[in-house]
């Protein structure tokens, strides 16, 4: 019994890592309609934010975090004024393709600045090791990942969809014109959401950095997992990237307990059952 | 028209006037992954030709060495071929160092046959890939079953009897698994439970509390190098496997330096099978880690590929020094370096005379601490292991 609860458990946390992952894209999907595939850069910029401040610069672990937003936040800024903007009234296919262009330049940057090999780091102490919890043994990292992914799905749930920024945000991305001749600054509402949708994805990255490792083909090994939990819990409501992440990080950790001779075919099957009954994701709405 | 032609016999003419001068030099084709994920085997390559080239000068045999560099990308069959072909009927490279990758020695094998072009197998270690159909071809790198038996029988002679054996689920997963419980087999272990790892997975826990359940005296891991080997040595560490008693075994894969640090202090105490340390103990190893560190700096550290790569230059210069003065005889130079035994950085080798694999010295390694910095120590050595 205790071993299924704490493969549960580890399912949980790993649906927790995957939401913090997608978040920062389904949020820039959600809300601007962008598709943005670079959000996996900005993951793996934040990552590198955090290598850097702990290792080279000794900053604490939970001190690099926000570093890691806003190095990622800013970047995405950038970018967005300097390159995207100039295409919100393309179609998805040109923004794929330009973003994953994007992708490319940031592995050959991060490989120019940083080296290609495998980044080190080491975690605080009290974060290693397992704790010993209602009788069950679980990882310490586990446990803060699950209260940090709680956290910020609170943060992200209230904080954004229902308030006056969320729905200026709405606002310009509907009816831009309307939108401006209300006395919105359309220009700096656009940057103020992709800062949000950059940061939140660099926060992603220096947490997953840990669980995942972290070396400049970040972006292209993650980005998979990244559409699958944003298309499963439809484009860019938040509660349901964090469904889509619980439901799939469960089934894939429980998948490779019972069935590992299956391997990881659980999290894909569970991804065509979900597109097949909602194509539109588990709490997507119809475009 | 008339100018296209006038041209096009310039050109002719240059090309064969370049082709005259090449005479007194020898090609060596370098094909090697330089970009993408595996392009840290292409920097050590690099360094490590640049090493030698620094220690034994830019001519053999009286021939002034030249490259072609070229880079193969990674495992991807076509473009070794059209690499190959284009290093040999183009740039008319005499030798070949490369490609890696199993895929692309394999579809490299049948132009060299063909062209005479001798080759160093490098980053390939499947077993089989050398011998009847590439018979111009020597490896400097190591076969599968060199790295997946000594383990067995060296878990069981610790009284570790019960093992679980977890491998990458590819190719060569699937090989070192069959050689791996074969000897654990021959030397009366149990298997205590075995399974596959996708090579796309982000995620262990599943896999460790399957593991923890058998409760085996040890786990056997292969996994490429890469994210696998940092991912499952964290995992084995974090979901707390390693500090209940079990024994954590793997070929040199999973603590190969060029990543060992990014795994970190999980990585204290895993017991692995390599073909090379940066700390074997020989004089001839110090002034190789010493000099190449010089010259290339610390990081990436040193890993297999690089000696691979560094006996390859080893066995080619030798090679041409052999039939120095005379034109470049391929199948001179085929016969001189099969059968050759010499002194490499990673120990005494031997390259096989009937069909150009490698025989070597096997190292049990204990990772550990050595003045700050993660090491492979080597604890143990089987003799001259062969390549079946």
């Amino acid at each position: 019994m205790a071993a299924v609860l704490t493969v549960l458990f580890n399912g949980i946390a790993y649906g927790f890592l995957l939401f913090i992952m997608s978040v920062g894209l389904s949020v820039s999907l959600g809300m601007m309609n962008f598709v943005n595939l670079a959000q996996a850069s900005f993951s793996m910029l934040g990552g590198y934010a955090m290598v850097a401040a702990t290792q080279r610069f000794g900053v604490p672990f939970l001190a690099s975090l926000p570093i890691a937003f806003l190095a990622a936040a800013a970047a995405s800024v950038l970018i967005e004024r300097l390159v995207l903007r100039h295409f919100y009234d393309t179609d998805d296919l040109t923004q794929v393709l330009l973003t994953l262009g994007l992708v490319f330049m940031s592995i050959a940057a991060v490989t120019y600045f940083w080296g290609g090999s495998y980044q080190r780091f080491d975690l605080p102490a009290w974060l290693t090791g397992q704790q010993d919890v209602l009788g069950l043994t679980l990882e310490t990292y586990r446990i803060f990942l699950v209260l940090t992914g709680a956290l910020l799905a609170a943060l992200l749930i209230f904080g954004l969809e229902r308030t006056r920024f969320g729905a200026m945000v709405r606002a310009c991305v509907d009816n831009q014109r309307v939108a401006g001749a209300c006395g919105l600054n359309t220009q700096l509402i656009f940057a103020g959401a992709f800062a949000i949708g950059g940061g939140l994805a660099g926060l992603g990255g220096a947490l997953a950095a840990n669980l995942l490792g972290l070396d400049p083909n970040f972006p292209l090994r993650y980005l998979v997992y990244i559409l699958i939990i944003v298309s499963v819990g439809g484009m860019g409501t938040i509660s349901g990237t964090l469904a889509a992440g619980l439901a799939l990080g469960t089934a894939d950790v429980m998948g490779k307990y019972y069935f590992p001779q299956f391997g990881g075919v659980a999290i894909y099957a569970a991804t065509v059952a979900v597109m097949l009954w909602r194509p539109h994701g588990l709490m997507g709405r119809r475009a | 028209m008339k100018q296209i032609a006038i041209a096009a016999a310039a050109l002719a003419a240059l090309l064969s006037a370049s082709g005259a001068r090449a005479q007194e030099s020898v090609k060596i084709g370098l094909l090697q992954s330089f970009s993408g994920i595996t392009s840290l085997s292409g920097q050590q390559t690099d360094g490590a030709v640049k090493l030698f080239m620094k220690q034994n000068g830019d001519t053999a045999g009286g021939k002034k060495i030249e490259f072609v560099r070229r880079d193969t990308t990674g495992p991807n069959p076509e473009v070794a071929r059209r690499l190959v072909q284009e290093v040999v009927t183009r740039e008319k490279v005499q030798l070949l160092i490369g490609p890696d990758f199993t895929p692309n020695t394999l579809a490299a094998a049948p132009i060299l046959m063909e062209a005479k072009v001798p080759s160093f197998v490098n980053g390939a270690a499947t077993t089989g890939i050398i011998g009847e159909k590439s018979s111009y071809s020597s490896r400097t790198f190591f076969a599968t079953p060199q790295l997946c038996r000594p383990l067995a029988e060296y878990a069981v002679k610790n009284n570790w009897k019960r093992v679980f054996v977890a491998v990458a689920d590819f190719a060569p997963g699937h090989d070192c698994e069959k050689y791996f419980v074969e000897a654990l087999a021959a030397a009366s272990g149990v298997l205590a439970g075995q399974l596959r790892v996708p090579l796309s997975n982000p995620e262990f826990s599943g896999y460790m509390q399957r593991i923890r359940d058998a409760k085996p005296d040890a786990l056997f891991i292969f996994m490429p190098l890469g994210e696998l080997s940092i991912g499952i040595l964290r995992a084995v560490s974090d979901s707390g496997l390693k500090g209940s008693g079990i024994k954590i075994m793997g070929t040199g894969d999973i603590t190969d330096e060029t990543y060992l640090d990014a795994v970190g202090d999980a990585a204290i105490g895993t017991i692995t099978s390599g073909i090379y340390s940066t700390r074997h103990e020989s004089e001839l190893n110090k002034k190789f880690v010493r000099e190449y560190t010089e010259l290339n700096g610390p990081s990436p550290r040193i890993g297999w590929t690089a000696v691979s790569i560094y006996d390859a230059m080893r066995l080619a210069y030798d090679g041409l020094n052999a039939q120095a003065g005379g034109k470049f005889d391929p199948d001179k130079f085929v016969s001189f370096v099969h059968g050759r035994s010499f002194e490499s950085p990673r120990g005494p080798v031997t390259i096989d005379k009937g069909n150009g694999d490698i025989t070597q010295n096997v190292y049990i390694r204990r990772t550990d601490k050595v003045d700050g910095v993660l090491q492979n120590v080597e604890i143990e050595t089987f003799k001259d292991v062969g390549f079946k």
